[in-house]
């Protein structure tokens, strides 16, 4: 196990800047998910990090070690790849076995590490298969035992769950985690995906363009948006955004809606400036005299009504946890918690609010 | 009902026309070597004759030197499939993962040019080389159309190939070398097999290499099946014995790697375990 630490980390495919300098630093035993759209630099930074791709500048060091020119092998680290990866031509056990081969490890030894893993992953009884014997969820937990069986200072995981369905993603979630609380090893995991993001994170480190958004806990992210991309990144369904100014007060929206603002805005430093006001859906309630629209869509899940209002030419997505009666171009007040609205700098993205 | 019947035998008429010009040489090849000289003139001419001629493929073995060109056939195309896949192979897979197109076009345009035209400079070659009068030439010669092929083909295949596998590899601790070895190699497998075998059919069946390059002691056969057309007689049985048998060997591993080349040809079409 091994603290890992990237210092201005760059990486240009030609003329195109993918990593433009990245400063991450990640704790022994934490469990960190590097998360953006696609295009942002994930993949590209997480294989850096395992030596498939060349540093174009700063430093990566595992540990003390500082390893952005060794080759892949030299790193001790594992990779869990998006389509498995799995030798076709080697049975499970030949695959979980494989690094410690090459290390030309004992017959004992391999077979002891092999079945332990086995044994962790629930793999007991396939050892003999071939890959293509296998469903996708095993094959997911044979990439994970080839790398548990390393025992790397690293575990590298390149978006592992988007290959499978609804409902094993959400299963095998569940188990990467509950496998990373007993083995402990250092994990940077790749998604794409922000609710996976939210549940596995110890700290998510959200990319944008090459650059890192923000670095936090998922409360942090999701409380305290530090700029208008990872507001708008994360939380699902996504947070409403409303273009507008201070005025007398009161945040005035560019078709003319009020809106409350948080206590402790130094109302008068904005005044003028254009503003963002965020406010996320699920923190919306109805209530008798609020904000009033018009509905014009309901969505439904039995768990939860998704709505969207019109409320004077503005479109406001709101989400209820409790079942109320909606209808299409019903009229329905609102009314919003000012604690929870975030406001942002409309130059510059960034958040305003202390 | 009858709709599906037609439908049935019109598709079985239609496979028989196109089949029918390789089907009807072959078996007119073995309706020749069974008959004597005088029903091979006969017209209208003898389909099945009376009586089988089999001394035609006693004549084959025991007219000519026929197990000495058999044993030079063998040589040739043993080396040289051998040879153009030790260098093929690797050749191909470095082709397909630095993505060296321009190498790939090269060898092309070196298979595209003709056989011929690079003949008469290589026998110069040959005899400044004092090579002439062994296999060497034949054998080099060849590698000039199996070497492409095998690159072709093995890169087609490299390429295919998830990368993933081979990065897997070098993470968990392979060189390079290790990488294609227990890696690359082994997935190839179908793709070897066809490039071996289409090398073996090239090799085995080649003549114009041969008549030029081959003196007595060292024809290969079908340049041996050649040269019983004699400036007297064309004796079509025997000629067509010679032919058959030299068939025969081709035909054998062609049948028996069939299952192997349809896997090789059609790798990568689907996603596969």
């Amino acid at each position: 196990m091994a603290s890992v630490r990237i210092v201005n980390a760059k990486k240009n495919f030609g003329a195109v800047k993918v990593i433009r300098g990245v400063d991450i630093d990640i704790a022994d035993g934490e469990f960190v998910v590097l998360v953006g759209p696609s295009g942002c630099g994930k993949s590209t930074l997480l294989r850096m990090i395992a030596g498939l791709e060349e540093v174009s500048g700063g430093e990566i060091y595992i540990g003390q070690r500082e390893v952005s020119h060794l080759r892949a092998r030299d790193r001790d680290i594992a990779m869990v790849f998006q389509n498995y990866a799995l030798y076709p031509h080697m049975t499970v056990s030949d695959n979980m076995g494989f690094a410690l081969k090459l290390k030309k490890a004992g017959e004992q030894e391999m077979n002891d590490k092999v079945a332990r893993a086995a044994s962790i992953l629930g793999l007991e009884n396939l050892l003999e298969r071939l890959p293509r014997q296998l469903s996708g969820g095993q094959r997911q937990r044979v990439a994970m035992g080839r790398a548990i069986v390393r025992d790397p200072q690293v575990f590298l995981f390149d978006e592992p769950l988007s290959n499978l369905d609804a409902k094993l993603r959400v299963q095998m979630r569940g188990e990467i985690r509950a496998l990373h609380r007993r083995i402990g090893t250092t994990t940077i995991y790749v998604t794409h995906d922000q609710v996976e993001a939210m549940t596995m994170a110890d700290k998510i480190v959200v990319l944008h363009d090459g650059l890192v958004e923000q670095i936090g806990t998922p409360l942090e992210l999701y409380d305290r948006p530090d700029n208008l991309f990872v507001a708008g990144f994360i939380g699902s369904p996504a947070m409403n955004f409303i273009d507008g100014r201070i005025e007398n007060g009161e945040f005035k929206a560019i078709g003319g809606l009020a809106l409350p603002l948080p206590e402790g805005l130094p109302a008068g430093k904005f005044a003028g400036v254009e503003l963002v006001y965020g406010i996320r859906p699920e923190h919306i309630r109805a209530k008798a005299d609020g904000i009033q629209g018009t509905v014009d869509l309901v969505e439904g899940t039995g768990s939860e009504v998704y709505a969207k209002l019109d409320c004077q030419g503005q479109a406001i997505y709101c989400l209820f946890r409790e079942r109320i009666q909606i209808e299409y171009q019903q009229s329905l007040c609102i009314g919003l918690d000012p604690s929870l609205v975030h406001i942002f700098d409309k130059a510059t993205g960034k958040r305003v609010v202390v | 009902m009858t709709h599906k019947i037609l439908g049935r035998i019109g598709f079985l008429f239609a496979a028989l026309v196109f089949v029918s010009p390789v089907v009807l040489f072959f078996l007119w090849m073995l309706s020749l070597s069974l008959k004597f000289e005088i029903d091979n003139a006969a017209y209208p001419p003898v389909f099945i004759p009376e009586h089988f001629a089999w001394s035609n493929y006693v004549k084959v073995f025991a007219e000519n030197n026929f197990f000495r060109y058999f044993w030079n056939s063998l040589l040739v195309t043993g080396t040289a499939t051998l040879l153009a896949l030790v260098i093929g192979v690797p050749a191909g897979y470095g082709i397909a993962r630095l993505k060296a197109q321009k190498s790939a076009i090269v060898i092309m345009i070196a298979r595209m040019t003709p056989g011929l035209s690079f003949l008469i400079p290589m026998f110069l070659l040959f005899q400044w080389m004092n090579l002439i009068g062994t296999l060497w030439p034949q054998i080099i010669i060849h590698l000039v159309v199996t070497v492409p092929l095998v690159v072709w083909i093995m890169m087609g295949y490299f390429e295919t190939t998830p990368i993933e596998l081979e990065e897997a590899a070098s993470i968990d601790g392979a060189t390079s070398w290790q990488v294609f070895r227990m890696v690359a190699l082994p997935i190839a497998k179908p793709g070897i097999v066809v490039s071996f075998i289409l090398s073996i059919i090239f090799s085995w069946n080649n003549f114009v290499f041969g008549v030029v390059l081959a003196n007595r002691e060292t024809r290969t056969l079908p340049v041996a099946v050649y040269n019983m057309l004699s400036f007297e007689q064309v004796s079509w049985g025997p000629l067509a014995a010679a032919a058959l048998i030299v068939t025969l060997p081709v035909l054998i591993l062609t049948m028996f790697a069939q299952k192997e080349i349809v896997a090789g040809l059609t790798a990568g079409a689907v996603k596969g375990g």
